[in-house]
């Protein structure tokens, strides 16, 4: 007990989290009189999940479609398209915010691309100030559900890591997405519409011209996502083979055909997000170790029978996981929140009759609205620093996106078939 | 030696689109699995070196440079602890191994797949008795907001 305590203080104080981890796998190991070998299995089997590849191609391919014009031509194209409506922008942002961050991973990188694209063109067309700001900074996780996204495939990885009654796969959790994440897409666009009902005027008449201008500018990077989210959804290849054939695309595409970035650039480029790779499977590798030691000591099973003795109906537990998560939110990032909690959360939530794969989009809504969640969201911070504005403003901002994503969350929470329908169950 | 790890991984997934059209090779699946491994330890060095883990930095942001110092030398300690006693272990590990003398692979031992661990680990850990030290020397020469 006194060591549980004292490591969460550690942790608190800002102590790696994979150390932590560790340490509290290896105090289970030693009461439990198991040698500390087992560490190395552990830890080694972060190289027998063939899914994993996937983690390091994908965020290659994010990084490298970060320092590229992509982010550029993707707002140009978006523009195009949805530009003549009014309120147009404000969609493009969302939408165009979305689709990067699926395939980025939400670690922030979208509100630096991104936003600092969006935010003078937002305040050009008419929108009020704060709008724009709590727009770009909540657009910063907006996205999560959608496929190829990193935090689902790892949740799908732990999830299948735990010998579950019923066995979940990557390719429903990417189906699963779809609908949740349309809706919060759906209410934040009815939101800017009605902000920007009088002030926001249509940033560009519809030309075919533009459009064609845009498609043809966006040639190389447009088959994309068809070919990723049509390969995985249409089951032609694999998650990891997926990630592989993006990570090859992108590169020849931004390197060799547009020319944006430059052959001597590429060793920094993958060297940073293989620092992201590597923060995020050490924190795997520990709590591999960590998770193998709580079920063996039956821990999900007893704070089941604990939290029963007090919540006896789902819905309860549904309302008692949402504050939860978003506490967890606030002070974790979606990565280590997913390799923590998920064990732990997973087998009690299914002994509540908790569909596995709702319980991930849950989580995944939860955790997004985290990211920008006052006082201590991550993305606040990032945004303050990125446009220069005090975080006491980006809280005011952010608070009406705040609603509204609290809404998603909430109907995605309690109405489990949005989530479930694509699939079929 | 990180990044060229990393392009080989790349290298290899050339050939994995090659699979796509032909039949591979049997032994490029366990390569490449053990390549992520490989990449995400070397990739949790640097990120120890840079200072980039992953941690909750929700408190140490409202504490004093001197205070912030003085927990920094408590978390380095720890982690130079942790870090130092997990390469221990994973290094008794692959020792076993070694002496079981498994393959990984084709004709690759799993004891060299393994080696790694206690390397990556070894080296996390001297990184950070090193933030302990130039953390103490901040200290001392109350000289907190320089970078260590």
């Amino acid at each position: 007990m006194l060591i549980a305590l004292a490591l969460i203080i550690l942790a608190l104080l800002g102590a790696p989290l994979f150390a932590i981890i560790a340490a509290s796998a290896m105090w289970g190991f030693t009461q439990a009189e198991i040698d500390l070998s087992v560490l190395g299995i552990e830890i080694y089997r972060v190289a027998e999940m063939p899914v994993l590849l996937a983690i390091p191609l994908f965020t290659f391919a994010g990084y490298l479609l970060g320092e590229s014009n992509a982010p550029k031509r993707l707002v140009q194209l978006t523009d195009a398209l949805l530009g003549w409506m009014p309120g147009g922008l404000a969609i493009v942002s969302l939408t165009a915010c979305a689709f990067f961050t699926a395939f980025t991973g939400a670690s922030g990188i979208t509100i630096i691309a991104l936003g600092a694209l969006l935010y003078p063109a937002l305040k050009q067309a008419g929108y009020p100030d704060n709008f724009n700001l709590g727009l770009v900074t909540t657009s910063g996780s907006l996205g999560l559900l959608f496929a190829p996204s990193l935090p689902l495939i790892l949740y799908g990885v732990i999830a299948q890591q735990l010998n579950l009654p019923r066995q979940i796969s990557i390719d429903e959790l990417f189906i699963a997405g779809i609908m949740p994440g349309l809706l919060m897409l759906l209410l934040l666009s009815a939101y800017s519409l009605w902000v920007g009902r009088e002030s926001a005027k249509p940033i560009s008449a519809f030309s075919w011209h533009n459009l064609a201008k845009a498609l043809r500018d966006t040639a190389w990077e447009l088959p994309m996502p068809f070919i990723i989210l049509g390969g995985i959804y249409g089951g032609y290849f694999a998650v990891s083979e997926a990630a592989a054939v993006t990570a090859l695309y992108v590169l020849i595409v931004e390197v060799f055909i547009y020319e944006e970035i430059k052959l001597k650039e590429l060793p920094k480029i993958m060297r940073d997000s293989m620092v992201l790779v590597g923060a995020i499977l050490i924190i795997l590798g520990v709590s591999l170790a960590s998770t193998n030691y709580l079920i063996d000591a039956d821990v999900p099973t007893q704070i089941f029978d604990t939290i029963k003795e007090y919540v006896s109906s789902k819905l309860t537990f549904l309302i008692l996981l949402n504050i939860f998560l978003l506490v967890i939110g606030t002070m974790l990032d979606v990565f280590s929140a997913l390799v923590i909690i998920t064990p732990l959360l997973l087998p009690v939530a299914m002994a509540y009759g908790i569909d596995p794969v709702h319980l991930g989009i849950i989580f995944l809504a939860n955790m997004q609205i985290g990211y920008f969640t006052p006082p201590v969201g991550m993305n606040l911070f990032i945004a303050s620093y990125r446009f220069n504005k005090p975080v006491m403003q980006i809280y005011m901002a952010t608070l009406p996106f705040f609603f509204i994503l609290l809404a998603a969350v909430l109907i995605i929470t309690y109405w489990p078939a949005l989530s479930l329908t694509l699939l079929g169950q | 030696m990180f990044m060229l790890a990393a392009m080989i991984v790349l290298a290899a997934t050339q050939i994995i689109l090659r699979n796509v059209f032909q039949s591979g090779m049997p032994e490029l699946e366990p390569l490449l699995r053990i390549l992520v491994l490989w990449i995400g330890m070397l990739g949790a060095v640097v990120a120890a070196r840079e200072d980039r883990h992953i941690s909750i930095d929700v408190f140490s942001r409202s504490l004093s440079p001197r205070n912030k110092c003085m927990v920094r030398v408590v978390l380095d300690l720890f982690v130079t602890l942790i870090a130092g006693l997990i390469a221990y272990h994973t290094a008794r590990f692959v020792a076993f191994e070694y002496e079981a003398a498994t393959m990984a692979f084709a004709r690759v031992p799993s004891w060299m797949a393994q080696s790694i661990l206690p390397f990556a680990f070894g080296v996390i850990a001297l990184r950070y008795l090193h933030f302990t030290f130039c953390n103490i020397i901040a200290l001392m020469n109350k000289g907190y907001d320089r970078k260590c």
